[in-house]
This record gives C-alpha cells, structure tokens and sequence, in this order.
C-alpha cells in the first residue's frame, strides 16, 4: 500500500534522512522505532508532504507522493497525526473534528464519520462544546486521532501519540488503534514507547541515525536480546 | 618597509578618492555638476545610514524618512530663527536620534514588526503634523540668496557622506559591531551567548538616526525654499532604500555605489518621463527585493562565479 | 468646555472610528493568516474610494450602493496582487517573511499612490450627494444620516466577516491556517488557496472602508499612507488577530481623536494615535484585546 524508496531529507546541510526503504502493506500495523533523532518525525513530514524529500520516492496506492501538497495527500486517503497532537486550542471540540474532514471526500460523509468518531470516543462526544486548548493531555490526543479520522484516512500514520501522556491513557489509546485497525484501517506508529508499540504492531522497522538497522514482526523485535538491550530496557524505565 | 597590502591600496584609494571631490569645487564651477553631486552626497548618507540598521542591524526601518525631516525641521527652524548654522545642524541631527529612542526603546523589547510600524507612524505623523502647523514655504532670504555659497555646501555633503560611510566601516570592525551583526543572523542565539539584542539595536539606531537627521540639516541648509512637510514624504524612505538593495544590503560600499547609480539613472529619466520614474523604480525596488537579495553587486560577482565555473569545465 | 460639545465631538469620533475599525480588520486578518504586513493596505483603501467615487461621478451610482461593488473589484485587486507578488513572500520562512512582506509591500504602496496620481491627478475627490443634509437629532445630538448609514455598513461588514469566519467551512479554514498552518495542511486544508482567499477578504474589506471615506471626506493618491497608519495603529491598540477588537479599537481611537481636537485643536490630531500607540506597546503589548504577545 505504502513503498518508500530510497528516502533522504535534509534541514539545510543537515541530512536527517539517509536512504530509507519501508513497506507497509494494507491492514497492516506497522511500527517505527527508534531513539530521539533518529529521523522518524522528518520521515513522516516527507510521507505527509510537510517537508520536500531531498531523494527517494514515497509511493501510495500507485500515486506518487512526494510532489504532492499535504492536502492533496489527504485527499487521497494519508493522514498523518503530528507529534505534540497540534489541535486547534482556541476552537472547540466539534469545530476541530470539523476541520478534519476538510478535504472533498471526507466533507461529503461527515456525517456518518462524526458518528463513528463519537462512538469510538465516548468523550469527544460529551465535551464538543468545550474549547480544545482546555482538554488534557490525553484528551487532546483523543481528539487529534478524532480528527485525523474525520478526514477517511484508508492509512493513519501517527507520530508518537503516547508522549507525555500516563500509561492507562496509552493502553486506552492503543486499544482504539487496535479496534480500528481490525476495522480495515492501515496503521503506522512512530513510537519511542517501543515495548507496547511491539505488542501492537505485526511489524516493525528500527530506525538509527536516519537509516533502517532492523526489521522484524512485532513479536520477534519483542523477543530479541539486541532490541530488548536497546530500546526496551528505556521503555522499562520510562514507562 | 612594511608590506602596503591590499587594503593599504584600498585606504589609499579612498583617501585620493575623496580628496578628489573634495577639489572638484576649485576645478569646476557649473552648479548644475555641484548640485548633482550634492545630491549623491545626500543619498549615500540616506543610504548608508539606514544600511547601518537595517543592513547591519537586520531591522527594517520605513520611517526613515522621519528622522531625515526631524533634522531638516529642526536645522531650518533654528538657523531662520538666526542660530549659527553649526549649532542647528547639530541639533538637528540629535534631536532625531532623540526621537529615534522614543519609538526604538518601546518597540525593540517586541518583535520587529511594531518598529517597522512605530518608525512609519513616526514619518506619517510628524508629516501630517508639519503640513498643518507650518502650511506655508519656508524660503531663505533674498539677501541671502544673493550670497548663497554653494560649494559651502558641497563640502558639507563630501563631509557627511565620507564621515557616515567612515563610520560603517568603523563600526563593522568594532566590538559592538559584531554584536550588531551577531543580532541580524539570530537574535535568540545571540541573547543566549551574553551579546545583549536591545543595547546593539539602539547602538544602530542611534547612528543610522543620527546621520539621517545630520542629512536633513544638510539639506535644510542646501534648499533656498520648500514646505517644511517634504523632507517627512515617504520618498525619501524609499530613496534610502532602493540603493541599499540595489548595491547590496549589509555591505560597506554596496549603498554608495547604490546611491550613485540611483541619482544619475534617475536624473536621466526624469528629464524625459517626470511622475512615472517612481513607478518604475518602486516595480524594479520590489523585484530587486524578492529576486536579488544581494542587490546588483552580489548578482555580479555570482554571475562571474558561474562565467568561471563554465570556462573551467568546457574543454580547452 | 460643556458635556454637549464633548459628546458631540465623541459621536463624530465614532463615525470616523468606525472606518479606523473597518480598515484595521481586513489589515489584521490578513497579518494574522498569512503572517504578512502589507503596508500597501491604505492604497487599497484609497483605490476602493476611488471606485466609488468614479461611480457616481460618471454613472450617477450612490455610493452606499457603490460599496457593493468595489468590495468584490477590491477582492480582485487583492486575487492579483496576491498571485502576482505576495505569494513569492510566502515561500519565505517567517522572520524573512515578514522583513520582505514590510519592504515588497511599501513599494507597492508607492507604485499604487503613484500610479493614482498619474491617472486621475492629486487633486482630492469627494462624493456629494443631494440627501447630504439630513440628520437625526437624539438627546440634542446631531446624528448625520449618511455618517450612521456610514458606520451601520461598517458593523455590518464586520459581523459578516466574522459570521463567516465562526460558520463557514472557509472561515473555519482561515481560523485554523492562522492558529497552526502545519496542522491545518494535515487536516486537509489547502493553505496556498486560503492564503490567496484571505488577501482578497483583506482588500475588500479595505475597498468598503474606502468607499464609506469616499462618502465622509475626500479621496486623494495620498490617502493611502495617513489610513495606513491608522489601521496599524488599531491593530497594535487591539492586539492582533482579533477582528472585533479592531473594531472596538477603532471606535477608541476615533473618540480619542475627537476629544483630543476638541481640547487642543486639530493640528496636532495625529499625534494621539502615535501617543497611544507606544502607550500600550509600553503597558500592553499584546494590546487591549490580544491573547498574549504573537
């Protein structure tokens, strides 16, 4: 469903990406782990068109995407949830979702998507009036996913949605992804919460310095030694 | 002997340079050349001191005009009033620095576009104001008239010109300049490395108001008679301007050579296409702005960069 | 000084003010979206008066009816002028942005203001019109009939723009791109066409409060430069990026002016708003309605 290709991406004479080949097949959940800097947040900036890939293609359902604008992408069916959720804090709830489904085809069935968000979150629905700057920390995520799945996305990237956020919240968070994601929705995590992004994804790519080092299915990244020293010995101690 | 080096030929160049012009009066005695040159005098002065804050500063004044007429006002005002000339030209020239601390201390805490506004809003303001309390010509005597010295005049402009663009050059290799330039390239950077933001942005300000307000005096004493409101037009912003992007923002010579280019271009097109000139220049002022931000000097040297580039890769 | 010239004198301040307010709005909104300062914004203003003055000069338009017309020509003018230029200043990362938008759009305000002069002279334009006269007297104020008609356009394009801004999905996308343009591009948004529409709301709305000066006072290439600075001025009194409190400053600054001529004569009016001006830049910055310095 989604190829990149060789991917580079550089901020001015710093290259943050350095030739990154992933698939992500149709009602897949994959995940991307990686320590801080590691290039994954500029990956899913070149894959959303917010950044202008130095190299490489990024490939979607046969379109080509890295010449396309961020609403032309999400026209097509790519959302992508932005590190530090980005919700609109001074509109309120209802107005964010709105918002969400923007582009033609998702306006169309606004509808029946809000519907569906607000039975997905029971809580979206309860405080639609309220202004979004004022909802938590794991609230506004709720609604920042709320709102990318407004916009009918056939693929959700997210980038790193459990940040800063208490670990019951995660698993809630995750157990939506996984609920959804059994609905037929592609998933791609960006995640340095790695133990519970493992558990959740049927697979994974590491991702060091701006390349690939690994790849694997979720339970056998869980399961390596290397993995567990590198990354999941942080998560122990984090979360 | 000490080796004389390149920026030895340079110093010296200058020095001839300026000697030069500075005969010109007991060579030639057409006023049409002296009042030309004058003019040139005035605007290098205009455009080097508004280069000095916004090229070396990095900040964007469009009031430049204001202090060019705070020391036009104030120099005519008191010398008509019958002070000596001396005495007015310097109160001039501080009198606008004075005004330029009272929009530059509010507005530089903020960001850069509430100087921009404050500094406009000082011109448009003090322009308005005059036009209301000082509706009529100011004019010079005719008995003064009779004795009106011109090359007097000349001299003053050379001065002003070569002291303004002495006094970039000085700041650039000064300690507070680097300050000011380390303030342009990244003003939270610099903050965070101990070089204060405000004190270098005032140390600009003070000297591009001051050599504007000290061209104002020159030109109050220069004009046999105008209203008092012109030197407040936002022309005279724009003619600081243009020449500082057309030699090059944030160079030393890039306003001179903007400022010369400037006057005689213009000169030429005004005898034949009178109110249109301002049209063309203000097209090409915002082309050179979004297309060529070296200004003319920088499109050069690129142009004879990539020229060499090609002679060294096509076979011999 | 008696309670019934100063009263009077505010209810004319107020008139004017409401023009401040139009003229300050579509100046911040556009600075608030685009993150643009186009100092050109009095010379669409002027140009807007113009239009309504050509119309009713050579077709005998009314120019309350006029200001129909000159906001969607303005909003064409702003549709160019956005394609033409401003759109080479957008691609630009913010500092830069707005350092060039200042100088790109002070040549074009003297491009405009010259090329005024060259096709219709310096000479000042004013509209009259044969129901000039009239006016309501309320608690022994005198309240001119073409100044309310005046301030009530100028109300009602405010609540438009705002009824817009708070309904409409295009509003909706307006507000967004200028609270977080990157989320509003992953929400779907096209940023390129809401900035494009955004500059054009912009000068439309500079066109109607050109059309309404054009009603009260007289029309001149050199208009430009003195409204310019009055909707600065509003927009730093009410704090950026909020359209009602541009209005309100408006009117503030309106009524300050009145009072102001009143006690110390007209030639030394402009002075207030400079005054006010670094008042709250000193006091206030985010100014009296801002959410907090941008």
């Amino acid at each position: 469903m989604l190829t990149v290709q060789g991917l580079a991406a550089d901020y001015g004479d710093v290259r943050a990406v350095w030739d990154v080949s992933l698939e992500v097949d149709a009602g897949e959940i994959v995940a991307l782990i990686g320590p801080n800097g590691a290039g994954k947040t500029t990956l899913m900036h070149c894959i959303a068109g917010l950044h202008r890939p130095s190299a490489g293609s990024i490939d979607f359902d046969g379109v080509a995407l890295h010449t396309l604008a961020p609403h032309q992408i999400v026209e097509r069916g790519l959302v992508l949830v932005p590190e530090g959720r980005h919700i609109f804090a001074s509109m309120r709830v209802l107005e964010n979702l709105e918002i969400g489904a923007y582009s033609a085809r998702a306006r169309r069935a606004r509808h029946a998507t809000l519907r569906w968000v607000y039975e997905i979150f029971p809580l979206l629905k309860e405080r639609r009036d309220q202004v979004a700057g004022t909802l938590s920390g794991g609230q506004q995520q709720m609604l920042a996913i709320g709102r990318a799945l407004m916009g009918l996305p056939k693929i959700l990237l997210l980038d790193e949605p459990s940040l800063g956020l208490a670990p019951l919240i995660v698993r809630d968070i995750f157990a939506v992804l996984r609920s959804i994601n059994a609905q037929g929705l592609t998933v791609v995590l960006v995640e340095q919460n790695a133990r519970q992004a493992l558990h959740l994804a049927n697979r994974a790519f590491i991702l060091e310095q701006g390349r690939v080092v690994g790849q694997g299915s979720g339970a056998a990244l869980l399961a390596d030694v290397s993995v567990q020293r590198a990354y999941l010995g942080l998560a122990v101690e984090a979360g | 002997m000490k080796s004389f080096g390149r920026g030895g030929w340079r110093l010296l160049a200058v020095i001839v340079g300026v000697g030069g012009l500075a005969a010109v009066p007991l060579v030639v005695a057409r006023a049409d050349i002296l009042n030309l040159l004058f003019l040139v005098f005035l605007y290098v002065t205009l455009s080097e001191s508004w280069n000095i804050l916004g090229g070396f500063a990095g900040q964007v004044n469009l009031g430049h005009a204001a202090f060019f007429g705070i020391g036009a006002l104030v120099t005519r005002g008191l010398w008509l009033q019958g002070w000596p000339f001396e005495l007015t030209f310097a109160a001039g020239g501080l009198t606008a620095l004075l005004f330029a601390m009272l929009i530059g201390v509010p507005t530089f805490r903020l960001r850069g576009t509430y100087f921009a506004i404050g500094t406009l809003g000082l011109a448009e303001v003090l322009r308005i104001t005059t036009a209301n309390a000082l509706p009529g010509v100011s004019s010079l005597t005719t008995e003064y008239v009779a004795h009106y010295d011109l090359a007097a005049r000349y001299e003053l402009g050379l001065a002003l010109a070569a002291a303004c663009v002495l006094t970039a050059w000085l700041l650039l290799r000064s300690r507070a300049g680097l300050g000011v330039l380390a303030v342009r390239e990244d003003e939270q950077a610099a903050q965070a490395t101990g070089v204060g933001a405000l004190p270098h942005k005032l140390v600009a300000l003070a000297l591009s108001s001051l050599f504007a307000g000290l061209a104002g005096g020159a030109f109050a004493f220069y004009h046999i008679s105008y209203y008092p409101e012109l030197p407040f037009t936002s022309s005279w912003t724009f003619d600081s301007v243009l020449p500082v992007y057309l030699g090059g923002i944030g160079t030393l010579w890039g306003p001179v050579l903007g400022a010369a280019v400037y006057i005689l271009v213009r000169e030429e097109l005004a005898v034949s296409l009178v109110q249109v000139h301002q049209i063309i220049f203000g097209a090409l002022f915002v082309v050179v702005v979004l297309a060529l931000p070296g200004g003319l000097v920088d499109a050069w040297h690129r142009l004879g960069a990539r020229r060499r580039a090609i002679t060294r890769i096509s076979p011999p | 000084m008696n309670p019934q010239a100063v009263a009077q004198s505010v209810v004319f301040g107020l008139f004017v003010g409401g023009n401040y307010g139009v003229a300050a709005a579509g100046l911040s909104l556009v600075f608030g979206v685009l993150r643009v300062l186009n100092v050109a914004h009095g010379e669409l203003l002027m140009l807007g008066g113009y239009v309504s003055f050509w119309l009713f000069t050579l077709a005998g338009v009314d120019p309350f009816v006029s200001v129909l017309i000159s906001a969607p020509v303005l909003l064409l003018v702003g549709f160019a002028l956005h394609r033409g230029l401003f759109v080479y200043v957008e691609r630009l990362e913010e500092e830069t942005r707005i350092k060039n938008s200042l100088l790109v759009s002070f040549g074009l305000g003297l491009v405009l203001q010259n090329l005024a002069q060259w096709a219709w002279t310096a000479d000042e334009r004013s509209v009259n019109t044969t129901y000039a006269g009239g006016s309501a007297m309320v608690f022994g104020l005198v309240f001119p009939y073409t100044r309310l008609a005046s301030l009530a356009i100028g109300c009602l394009a405010i609540v438009c723009l705002d009824q817009v801004l708070r309904r409409t999905y295009l509003g909706k996308a307006i507000r967004a791109t200028a609270e977080d343009w990157r989320a509003a591009a992953l929400a779907g948004i096209d940023i390129r066409r809401t900035y494009l529409l955004t500059f054009g709301i912009g000068a439309a709305l500079a066109g109607v409060a050109g059309s309404l000066v054009s009603i009260g006072s007289t029309v001149a290439p050199t208009l430009g430069a003195a409204w310019t600075l009055k909707a600065l001025v509003v927009i730093v009194l009410a704090g950026m990026g909020s359209i009602f409190g541009a209005f309100i400053a408006g009117l503030l600054l309106g009524a300050a002016e009145a009072i102001s001529t009143l006690f110390f004569g007209s030639t030394y009016r402009e002075v207030v708003g400079l005054v006010l001006f670094l008042v709250v830049l000193l006091i206030r910055p985010q100014g009296l309605f801002g959410r907090g310095p941008r």
